[in-house]
């Protein structure tokens, strides 16, 4: 790496953490979640960064080199299709596959007698959560895991050996990476390790979404219970995978625990206080979490003001930024914002004035980092992502 | 909640190692070693099942 790029990293790495930690930087740092967008941009399909994930790294890490960021996220592109064929996930539709080959992938979820974790499993769960997933869930959510007691196949066989070896080559393809983007472009990888709430994976992965909210009423103790005990073992995988150096945050993806998905009093009781307590654990081992609140969090920011000072750094979806802002403000940074549809329908203009009002409103102070609300997947117009990038550079300066 | 609810696997667990440590014939050399080199590559499958719960 040359000593320039070395410099360069150095500066983008205090400026993105500056601003994590509530600070003002030297000025507003840029950190684009950019998902299939980086295939529109590098000239691959959808398909091949799905599926292809030395694609995928390929064009990330074009898009940082050519747009200039501060840090971005290694691969966004969620969910390696390759090792969903080897263990024969059914939740899963790939492009390509069972899907167009330019349309991103899709979770499935079951209708609600056939959820892949059935009612009358929450006490096995809530027993032994990793017991329960290797004897139960896995076999359910795979075609070719045999269930527990029956024999034995190939295909049964080879999903382990294959999953496994998979697993570990595609999660070292992160650290080569984030170095390639340190030495290459300068670039800082965004965050390290993953977490979510308890409640999120019952609804996401095992109960879905459906038969969850019936269980929030039929058996909301049993819902309790089980949220009580994935939390340790949430908060487990998240520090496992976190930053050593303690730069960068652990990944928090909320998905379900806003309004409408829940209301106030559902959070309160069921969403927040597992939650919280993986998160202030998580603080008191020196890591922080990056809360990315898909959808409209703001009945909850109240909840998340409690949490210890810079603790978080609250990303805005579908929040009002402002209210963010007047709410967390004093004691998290914020990022996010832009709104989607601005970016794959609006101006560049519209997108400058857009960026301008954030700048003015949430970032005078610190404590702000560039982005578009959620996710950027192949509707974000190239020019559009483009006008974010330099507006804010040039008047993100502090 | 305050403490962590107990659970018959803990946390980085698949197999625990006391469970292990009876199937296996007395250990002529270092034990410590070997109970933490089976912790260590047992903690690789709860990564493996936990990860595709939360990744994939």
């Amino acid at each position: 790496m040359s000593a320039a790029t070395e410099t360069l990293y150095a500066q983008r790495l205090e400026r993105y953490v500056t601003a994590m930690r509530n600070g003002k930087p030297d000025r507003v740092p840029i950190r684009p979640f950019v998902a299939e967008l980086t295939a529109k941009y590098a000239g691959y399909t959808i398909q091949e960064v799905t599926q292809d994930y030395q694609k995928a790294f390929a064009a990330a890490r074009k898009c940082a080199a050519d747009f200039d960021w501060d840090a971005v996220v290694g691969n966004m592109v969620y969910g390696w299709a390759g090792l969903v064929q080897a263990i024969g996930l059914k939740y899963y539709a790939s492009p390509g596959v069972e899907l167009p080959p330019d349309t991103p992938f899709q979770y499935l979820e079951p209708p609600e007698d056939q959820a892949w974790m059935q009612p009358d499993d929450y006490d096995a769960l809530a027993a032994d959560p990793t017991g329960y997933l290797l004897n139960v869930w896995l076999p359910r959510v795979s075609t070719d895991v045999s269930p527990t007691g029956q024999p034995t196949s190939m295909r049964n066989n080879l999903s382990f050996l294959k999953g496994g070896m998979a697993m570990l080559q595609y999660f070292q393809g992160f650290g080569t990476q984030a170095a390639r983007l340190r030495s290459e472009s300068g670039t800082v990888s965004a965050i390290c390790g993953i977490l979510k709430a308890p409640l999120d994976i019952l609804a996401d992965k095992l109960r879905g979404y459906k038969g969850l909210c019936a269980d929030l009423f039929r058996r909301p103790e049993k819902v309790l219970a089980a949220c009580e005990a994935l939390a340790p073992h949430l908060l487990e995988v998240a520090a496992s995978g976190a930053d050593p150096e303690k730069n960068v945050p652990i990944g928090l993806w909320m998905h379900r625990g806003c309004v409408p998905f829940l209301s106030p009093p559902q959070f309160e009781k069921f969403y927040w206080p597992t939650l919280r307590w993986i998160v202030e654990g998580l603080w008191a081992r020196g890591h922080q979490t990056l809360f990315y609140a898909e959808g409209d969090w703001t009945a909850s920011l109240r909840y998340f003001a409690e949490l210890p000072e810079r603790s978080i750094v609250f990303h805005v979806d579908r929040s009002d930024p402002l209210a963010a802002h007047r709410t967390l403000g004093d004691k998290f940074c914020i990022s996010g914002g832009v709104p989607n549809d601005l970016l794959a329908f609006g101006t560049p203009e519209e997108v400058r004035a857009c960026c301008k009002r954030l700048l003015d409103g949430v970032a005078r102070e610190g404590g702000y980092i560039m982005d578009a609300s959620a996710i950027m997947q192949d509707d974000t117009k190239i020019e559009n992502l483009r006008a974010m990038t330099d507006f804010t550079r040039e008047y993100g300066v502090y | 909640m305050t403490a962590e609810p107990p659970t018959r696997r803990p946390p980085g667990v698949c197999i625990p190692w006391e469970e292990k440590r009876r199937e296996m014939p007395a250990i002529r050399g270092d034990e410590r070693l070997v109970e933490q080199v089976w912790k260590d590559v047992d903690a690789l499958g709860y990564m493996y099942i936990w990860q595709i719960l939360l990744s994939f």
